[in-house]
């Protein structure tokens, strides 16, 4: 019996960066796409050496940055590079993530012989203002068509919304999704602005030149976009994602269910044997084969799987747990009483009107050091 | 051989400010005692926190040397607190030297705590010698000091040395004055052996150091001492000066003031105000030691981390080694887990306890609001002393309270008497009398309830009168009064360690500034969460905390699951200052901000 694995592999580049952007990702150019890409392979053919024929890979996932600026030449090298070495299901989960100006129908069409069959869109909103504020490249107008163009190739699609924007509370949110549904989006990931130091928007807000929602705001503007979907039919699978029944990103499911992966490119994360390690996330010590890990004690496994699992409806089963008792918990029994918790046959649920809330209730599952 | 009537042993009486230490350090630097280059400023306050607050709070003995008439001199300085909770050190003080110095600043004159002082020091038939301090100031009033302190203290200041110690001025007439005025000691060493343990401190490698005052016979390394009040035997392994480190020395003979180390591993055995013998014929009767000091002040004192319970026990024990008047006993909370319940002279006491618990055992602590020791007489006759607000028994039970109160003497210029009887008025205090002492100062009594001066007396009296008033208080018994109990509901659960006694008249207004203090300091939970001041079922002020918002990690990018879960363990982290009551978290300062509940109203 072989085992599943997920693949993941990290493009950097960006076009131009977002105005919130703290990531590692940059512009780069063509050589040092070449060169990145040229390594990129190498550590797959590499890395690939230890999995033999034990592994099959069920998902893949090339994310960013933004994967969709590499031209269909690159993009096919990097894909090769994994047909070639690594055996992956016909049926696999295979997601690109894409920014609306960087799509093409050239691009598309290669993608779908490359075998993707789910794009992830990062629309963030339909406000023509607000996404020149934050720095995209796209006007909602783009956005609509490049993602009526991605739906003639791809039935799986995503997309993302920010939460918090300048002046976007829930009715405004409500009806960016309406349009995106009806452009036939199975999936939406919605996120909080996040504001990093040493983005443009940190100064712009210190500047009071650009005026976010308050954190109340922001709750109640997501938690009317999280109700609207949820009558549109769409299922709030993980604090942050909404979709369709079968739509549900399967690539990041086996993150949360603490299933296997591995990952290649620049700071790309992998979990195998119960061991994570990651790659550098500076070019020259990632050429170097840098990598950090970290093997988890019993504890610490338990720690993710009650952060992980909270964070989804499938919960947390307390009998995987091998060294915290939550029952020894007073915060957890608290919990229970105030409905904040729900059990259910060992399934440990949060309940998702504190979903909003969940660092303060999982960290207080966590156990004292 | 030495010579007694070439020993002076004397300390230095004065108030707060009024430049003791400065005048201690010019001593210490005229006498050559300490070269320049280890000269810090106010070199005798060893504790930082006396440095930082400008107060000394532990005697720290020192040994002059001074050249008078072309002989030698040894004079044995004990530095004095001059802070109205430390009467008990500075009487511990007294009791070793002859004389005292009685410095008084030019430019305030006697001050309230000085005259206590010095009728300590009258009463240990201590020489006194006037010096008058700050005569560099520009408001300086050399000639209203000395008719003060001829008028008020009836002391003749005629001839008594003006100086500044500040700038060195007339200092080496202050050394004069001591060997001329302050009779050398008096003894003898064929006698057995008769030292009073004045003070003593833990030194971890050489055990408990008792300093002493040799009364009569000698004391020297290989000794076999006994302490005669607690019948423990010692043999001495060290005795010595201090210079003012200490500096071993081969004997301490009659008259002498020093330090015995003798491997004293139990902290208990060492009794302040015990007297020190030798086993081999010993003194038949002991010296007359201090007064047990009663707390008059108490708090509960628990560690942030209830882990730390066994070391916060440690540091109590280490610090009542030195500071006899320290009690301590176990007590338990259900907001706080275990700690103590500590009695101290003071808030300042208090104060200086819960700050070198903090610097010097490196404890995080939290101490709970302080109270004073009622009496309360139960319907069944039974007379309970309640210093902790949550052992007061129910209402029905109690057929009356009984608080401690003081007389209060105040000093102040006539300009603010209005304004401090307004302030003993609402601090309950019943008018005694009022006395021009002369034209620029006015002394008033007032009895007060000793509950109402711990709570922020210093400080409005301090602010009403620009901080031209001086006072201190002795204890005058109990009266009764109508008191009442508040207690803080948090989600409706009481919260023990935030109960209060106070009079039924103030009750609403601290139950007011509690709730806000607490809806200030309490941060959002994840439900809404109302703070209610109640006395008995009725409650009496009510405040609410709204709901958390917002506290949610967004995205992983690309599987990182360890920066997630390294956050949340951060978050775990900063919990441990937090307090469970209930199921609401109170972070440890919001304990200690009910203590300072004056301060930024």
């Amino acid at each position: 019996m072989r085992k599943e694995i997920s693949i993941y592999v990290h493009i950097p580049f960006c076009e131009h960066k977002c105005a919130y952007c703290a990531f590692n990702s940059f512009c780069a150019t063509q050589q040092e796409k070449e060169n990145y890409l040229k390594l990129l392979c190498g550590e797959i053919a590499e890395k690939s050496k230890q999995f033999s024929n034990k592994y099959v890979v069920k998902t893949i996932y090339i994310g960013g940055g933004t994967p969709s600026v590499l031209s269909c030449e690159q993009i096919s090298e990097v894909v090769r590079a994994i047909y070639d070495n690594f055996d992956v299901y016909d049926n696999a989960e295979f997601t690109i993530e894409a920014n609306p100006h960087s799509i093409s129908e050239e691009k598309l069409k290669c993608w779908k012989s490359l075998r993707v069959n789910r794009v992830s869109v990062g629309v963030q909103t339909l406000s023509d203002k607000n996404l020149s504020k934050i720095g995209r490249l796209h006007t909602s107008k783009m956005a609509i068509e490049k993602i009526k163009l991605v739906r003639k190739y791809f039935a799986n699609v995503s997309c993302d919304l920010l939460v918090g924007l300048e002046g976007e509370d829930g009715k405004t949110l409500c009806k960016h999704a309406k349009q995106l549904l009806e452009l036939g989006i199975k999936h939406i990931s919605c996120y909080f602005l996040e504001i990093y130091q040493n983005t443009p928007i940190f100064d712009m807000i210190q500047n009071k030149k650009y005026l976010p929602l308050g954190d109340e705001e922001q709750v109640a503007a997501f938690n009317k976009l999280a109700n609207y979907l949820k009558d549109a039919g769409l299922e709030r699978y993980e604090i942050s994602n909404f979709a369709y029944p079968q739509f549900e990103s399967k690539h990041n499911s086996n993150y949360w269910a603490r299933g296997e992966y591995v990952g290649f490119g620049l700071s790309a994360h992998s979990f195998l044997n119960g061991k994570r390690f990651w790659n550098a996330d500076n070019i020259d010590d990632y050429k170097n084969g840098v990598t950090t890990s970290e093997e988890l004690s019993l504890t610490e496994e338990d720690e993710e799987k009650i952060m992980l699992g909270l964070r989804c409806n499938l919960g947390v089963d307390v009998k995987s747990l091998k060294k915290i008792d939550l029952n020894k918990n007073p915060y957890f029994q608290d919990y229970l009483k105030q409905g904040i918790l729900t059990q259910e046959g060992g399934l440990v649920k949060l309940n998702p009107m504190f979903y909003q809330m969940s660092n303060t209730i999982i960290s207080n599952l966590f156990e004292d050091k | 051989m030495k010579d007694l009537s070439h020993i002076r042993n004397f300390c230095i009486i004065a108030h707060i400010d009024h430049g003791k230490s400065t005048l201690a350090d010019r001593l210490i630097e005229l006498t050559g005692t300490v070269s320049k280059r280890d000269m810090q400023e106010q070199i005798l306050d060893s504790m930082e926190l006396e440095r930082e607050k400008g107060i000394t709070i532990k005697l720290a003995p020192t040994r002059l040397v001074y050249e008078y008439n072309g002989e030698e001199y040894i004079l044995n300085l004990i530095d004095t607190p001059g802070h109205v909770d430390f009467t008990y050190e500075v009487s511990r003080s007294l009791t070793a030297c002859e004389g005292a110095i009685l410095l008084v600043d030019a430019s305030q004159g006697v001050e309230a705590q000085t005259l206590a002082n010095t009728y300590l020091a009258l009463d240990n038939n201590l020489e006194i010698v006037p010096v008058i301090n700050k005569i560099d100031l520009p408001s300086a009033r050399i000639e209203d000091a000395k008719n003060e302190i001829e008028e008020v203290i009836g002391l003749d200041a005629d001839d008594c040395p003006c100086i500044s110690a500040k700038e060195g001025t007339n200092v080496d007439q202050v050394l004069r004055a001591i060997v001329e005025k302050i009779p050398s000691p008096i003894g003898d060493d064929e006698k057995p052996l008769k030292a009073l343990i004045f003070d003593s401190h833990y030194d971890n490698f050489k055990g408990a150091i008792c300093l002493i005052r040799v009364f009569d016979g000698t004391v020297k390394a290989g000794d076999q001492i006994l302490m005669l009040q607690t019948g423990k035997t010692f043999e001495v392994t060290e005795v010595g000066i201090f210079v003012p480190n200490t500096k071993q020395t081969e004997i301490l003979s009659a008259g002498e003031v020093g330090y015995v180390a003798a491997s004293i591993k139990t902290i208990s055995d060492v009794k302040v105000g015990d007297t020190i013998t030798l086993t081999e014929n010993p003194a038949k009767e002991a010296l007359a030691g201090y007064k047990e000091i009663q707390p008059v002040v108490f708090c509960g004192i628990f560690t942030v981390d209830g882990a730390k319970y066994n070391d916060l026990k440690d540091a109590l024990e280490k610090l009542k080694l030195n500071d006899a008047s320290l009690q301590f006993s176990p007590e338990v909370s259900s907001a706080l887990g275990f700690g103590f319940r500590c009695g101290f002279l003071g808030l300042l006491h208090l104060e200086i306890i819960t700050e070198r618990l903090e610097r010097e055992f490196d404890l995080d602590i939290i101490t709970t609001a302080p109270s004073v020791s009622y009496h309360v007489y139960k319907t069944n006759g039974e007379m309970l002393e309640v210093s902790n607000p949550s052992n007061l028994p129910p209402q029905v039970e109690i057929s009356r309270i009984e608080e401690p109160i003081v007389s209060t003497s105040i000093y102040t210029p006539p300009e603010y008497v209005g304004a401090i009887m307004e302030l003993c008025q609402d601090k309950r205090g019943e008018y005694k009398d009022m006395q021009y002492l002369d034209k620029k100062r006015v002394e008033l009594k007032y009895i007060l309830p000793l509950g109402e001066i711990i709570y922020d007396f210093f400080d409005s009296l301090k602010s009403r009168t620009k901080g031209y008033a001086s006072f201190d208080y002795e204890f005058a018994g109990f009266m009764p009064a109508e008191l009442v109990k508040v207690d803080l509901l948090l989600n409706g659960e009481k919260c023990d360690a935030l109960s209060l006694i106070v009079h039924k008249d103030k009750a609403y207004n601290r139950g007011r500034e509690l709730t806000e203090r607490l809806k200030k300091i309490i941060p959002r939970q994840l439900f809404e969460v109302p703070i209610q001041a109640c006395i008995g079922s009725k409650i009496i002020a009510r405040e609410t905390i709204s709901a958390m918002r917002k506290d949610v990690l967004a995205k992983c990018y690309g599987g990182d699951i360890t920066r997630k879960r390294k956050l949340l363990e951060k978050q775990k982290e900063g919990k441990k200052r937090m307090r469970k009551i209930g199921s609401v978290e109170i972070p440890s300062e919001a304990f200690m901000s009910i203590l300072k509940l004056d301060q930024d109203k």
